[in-house]
């Protein structure tokens, strides 16, 4: 019990990740990844479910991809931003879109990231992001 | 009294008055002058030959034969002084003083008692008698006149064109004037003849008015088988009723009584009704004769006019239209000039000369007066009239235009008219024989012209819907790739990015486990793994820039619009070779002025154009090492470039690459195509990217050649800041 209760208090103090794709590939391992740096990871397959997420279990860091079937990643901020939140957002861009990353700057992300990603370079993006958090 | 002599006279002096009245239409020159002074002359000389003949009076003839001797006296040196300034003689100046002088001379005398003697009575009217002083004025005044039709008639031998055929029809009228003039001569000198030559003066008067109407272009063997014909037609239609009505009267009364007058009245008014028939008949016969040439190749002319609104291909259907021209009326050469509304320019569309050699071949401009000149009289061009034109009255815009026809070496220039629209210049250089363009050639021509005029616009409206039709398919085909490309490409990124995500997490947890005890076996294992996985991180990565490259055509940046400068331009582009080019793999030479102007462009354009530029001829040069294996080859890449009058740069990119093969020259710059062996090498979008940025965003042109196993040179216009 106490146990339990121990390993539900780091988790608390977990920093939080929610990544937001589509693909369940992406969702699938890139949680299994952060997971291992203990890293409490959160996964939303499209707009709705992200935006739900981040109002009840607050993240440190969303990785948001632009390109979804559902609602696409910059309108997802626009929502999250027009219900004052200031969370912290990495946006994942696919080929070089020009006006989107425009726009999401203007927005207030606090970076992007190019497709196709190794993890590695994800990593540091995300431990540098989450580390200032703190 | 009414006689043959006087009305000779009043028929002369009226045609004598007609021609000076032309001549005075005209625009004044010494030589229209000098020829109207001469007219003038026989003009006095028929008046008083008038007023001679009719009158009994021997007072009245006294003074009027002195008063013709007004004219008598000057028409010789007049006419020397016309013909000099006609053929050009050298060394006048003497000659026609003396002339003058003499002239002066016996007009004083005239009023002596030396010069005219008492008049005798000769066939009804009075005739002079001469004194001593007329023996030497009359030899004056045949060698005047011979001198004047010998220099004539050297010069009808040595003139050609136009020139040639006036001075023909000047010889001949004034040989027949002449001859006729000389029979006034005969009663003086007591030879028992009939002076009716003033008629003869008169034909010369008719000839001489004929050549004014239609002077320039008619056969003068035509003219005076023409003028043959109609005397002789004409002598018999009103020669036979006469002859009935007074030779055969005696008979013809004999015969039917009082109603004898019937008989010629019938005949004349037959004779008047089919004489005009019988006239047109043998003139028929005789042009036909004498025209056979010419009538042949402009039936050609009218069948192939026919034809031609049948050939939609532009190329071929000029080609045949200067085909026809030079090889149905042998001209010199030919050259069709196709208006080019852009440029301002007609445009050489086709050409064919009998000699090898052309002298002229460029195109013309808008602005030059054979251009204004055909679009203001809409009419052919006659280049020996042109001339003639020139030198009689020394205006400037006829003599550039002669300048401009002289330099192209034509003859004959007919413009080809739809509407009021100029749509093509014929140019033709003279006859191969020598002879002149007549009024019926221009006619024939004209209709050609015309005729061509339509099959060239036909022409030319086909192509362009062919053109247009092509590109139409061509945008549709690059939207759909556009479309496809783009949606393809995200797919493809995806799919990569999620296996570099897989493979990284699969690496990660390999990484992990490396602390676990373990046999060497599976560690061994575990290293071949990893070693996998980082294989697959690579490639994913590769793939992913292989996507961005590609993408990166299909997709429209700012657009901004800067000055550029060159050598900022050709070192950013050689810094985006430069994960392909070693250092010292090949040089690049620069050649340009320091004070180059800036191209006035897009940076990042720009970039791309020059990028691609040295990255195809980095790849022709290695395949031209690899294959030709040339033991000094060095691969080099030049860049010239030079600013141009027009606001224009012009930049020169060569390399002594492999060069393109011949098949494969209509092709490069269609999408998609590459001759870059590995699929690594080459999107196939290079050369079509480069030329919509440089043709479509800057208004510049590309223009490439290419030797195989030699290299290529690729000549880029670019705006000048």
């Amino acid at each position: 019990m106490i146990a339990k209760l121990e390993s539900l208090e780091r988790e608390l103090d977990m920093p939080k990740l929610l990544i937001v794709d589509d693909e369940i590939d992406i969702r699938e391992f890139a949680k299994s990844y952060f997971r291992k740096r203990h890293i409490e990871v959160y996964t939303a397959s499209g707009g709705v479910e992200a935006l739900e997420i981040i109002a009840q279990e607050k993240p440190d860091l969303v990785l948001l991809d632009v390109r979804m079937e559902e609602m696409n990643g910059v309108d997802v901020l626009k929502k999250l931003r027009e219900s004052g939140n200031n969370t912290k957002v990495v946006m994942v861009t696919g080929v070089k879109e020009e006006s989107t990353i425009q726009e999401a700057e203007r927005l207030g992300v606090t970076g992007f990231i190019h497709k196709p990603l190794i993890l590695d370079e994800l990593e540091k993006i995300v431990l540098k992001e989450l580390k200032s958090n703190s | 009294m009414i006689n043959l002599f006087s009305v000779a006279g009043v028929i002369l002096f009226a045609c004598c008055i007609v021609l000076i009245l032309f001549a005075w239409s005209a625009r004044r020159s010494s030589i229209i002058s000098t020829w109207i002074l001469f007219n003038a002359g026989v003009a006095l000389w028929g008046l008083a030959a008038f007023i001679i003949g009719s009158t009994s009076n021997v007072v009245i003839s006294s003074i009027w034969w002195r008063i013709a001797h007004l004219g008598i006296i000057f028409i010789p040196v007049f006419l020397v002084h016309n013909i000099v300034l006609i053929c050009d003689f050298k060394k006048r100046e003497i000659l026609l003083k003396l002339i003058y002088g003499q002239a002066i001379f016996f007009l004083f005398t005239l009023f002596t008692p030396f010069f005219l003697g008492p008049l005798k009575s000769f066939k009804g009217f009075f005739y002079l008698t001469p004194k001593i002083l007329y023996f030497p004025f009359f030899f004056i005044w045949i060698s005047l006149v011979a001198f004047s039709l010998v220099i004539l008639f050297q010069k009808t031998q040595t003139s050609q064109g136009l020139k040639g055929n006036q001075v023909r029809y000047l010889f001949w009228a004034l040989l027949l004037g002449f001859t006729g003039g000389i029979t006034n001569f005969f009663p003086v000198f007591n030879i028992n003849v009939y002076p009716f030559g003033n008629l003869f003066i008169s034909l010369y008067c008719l000839t001489v008015t004929y050549a004014i109407f239609k002077y320039r272009l008619l056969d003068i063997s035509l003219l005076i088988t023409r003028t043959t014909i109609f005397f002789i037609v004409y002598a018999f239609v009103l020669g036979i009723p006469f002859f009935m009505a007074f030779g055969l009267r005696g008979k013809l009364v004999e015969l039917f009584g009082y109603e004898w007058w019937l008989v010629p009245l019938a005949t004349s008014t037959v004779l008047a009704t089919t004489g005009p028939f019988i006239y047109v008949y043998f003139q028929n016969r005789a042009e036909d004769r004498l025209l056979q040439e010419q009538r042949r190749y402009q039936a050609t002319l009218r069948q192939a006019s026919a034809g031609m609104g049948k050939i939609k291909d532009l190329k071929r259907l000029v080609t045949l239209i200067v085909h026809i021209m030079t090889r149905t009326v042998r001209v010199e050469y030919s050259m069709v000039f196709l208006n080019d509304i852009h440029a301002k320019k007609f445009r050489l569309g086709a050409y064919r000369s009998r000699q090898v050699r052309m002298k002229f071949r460029s195109d013309i401009d808008h602005e030059t007066a054979l251009v204004r000149v055909l679009q203001e009289t809409q009419s052919p061009i006659v280049y020996d009239e042109i001339k003639q034109r020139t030198q009689d009255f020394g205006d400037l815009k006829l003599a550039r235009l002669e300048a401009e026809l002289k330099a192209i070496d034509a003859a004959l220039v007919i413009p080809s008219f739809i509407d009021e629209k100029l749509v093509a210049i014929l140019v033709m250089g003279a006859k191969v024989s020598g002879k002149i363009y007549s009024s019926d050639d221009l006619s024939v021509f004209s209709i050609l012209a015309n005729q061509s005029a339509l099959a060239i616009e036909n022409a030319q409206f086909y192509d362009e819907m062919k053109s247009t039709h092509v590109q139409l398919l061509k945008a549709e085909k690059m939207a759909t790739i556009g479309t496809l490309a783009d949606g393809l490409s995200h797919q493809i990124n995806n799919r990569l990015h999620a296996m570099g995500f897989i493979a990284g997490d699969a690496l990660d947890t390999l990484k992990l486990g490396h602390n676990l005890p373990m046999s060497l076996e599976v560690k061994e294992m575990i290293l071949d793994l990893e070693h996998a996985l980082n294989r697959i991180e690579s490639n994913v990565q590769q793939g992913g820039e292989i996507v961005q490259g590609l993408l990166k055509y299909t997709r429209k940046d700012d657009g901004s619009i800067q000055d550029v400068a060159l050598d900022k331009l050709i070192e950013a582009a050689l810094e985006m070779t430069q994960f392909k080019i070693k250092p010292g793999e090949m040089s690049i030479n620069h050649e340009y002025p320091s004070d180059l102007p800036k191209i006035r462009g897009n940076f990042t354009q720009l970039q791309e154009v020059f990028f691609n530029l040295i990255d195809n001829a980095y790849d022709a040069m290695m395949q031209r090492k690899a294959e030709l294996k040339e033991a000094n080859y060095t691969p080099t890449i030049k860049i010239i470039a030079s600013g141009s009058i027009n606001g224009h740069l012009n930049v020169l990119v060569e390399d002594n690459g492999m060069g393109i093969q011949e098949q494969d020259k209509e092709k490069i710059f269609t999408p998609f195509f590459t001759t870059k062996l590995s699929s690594k090498k080459g999107t196939g979008l290079g050369l079509y990217v480069i030329q919509r940025l440089i043709e479509e965003n800057h208004s510049g042109t590309v223009v490439y050649e290419s030797k195989y196993q030699q290299g290529t040179k690729v000549h880029l216009t670019l705006p000048a800041a």
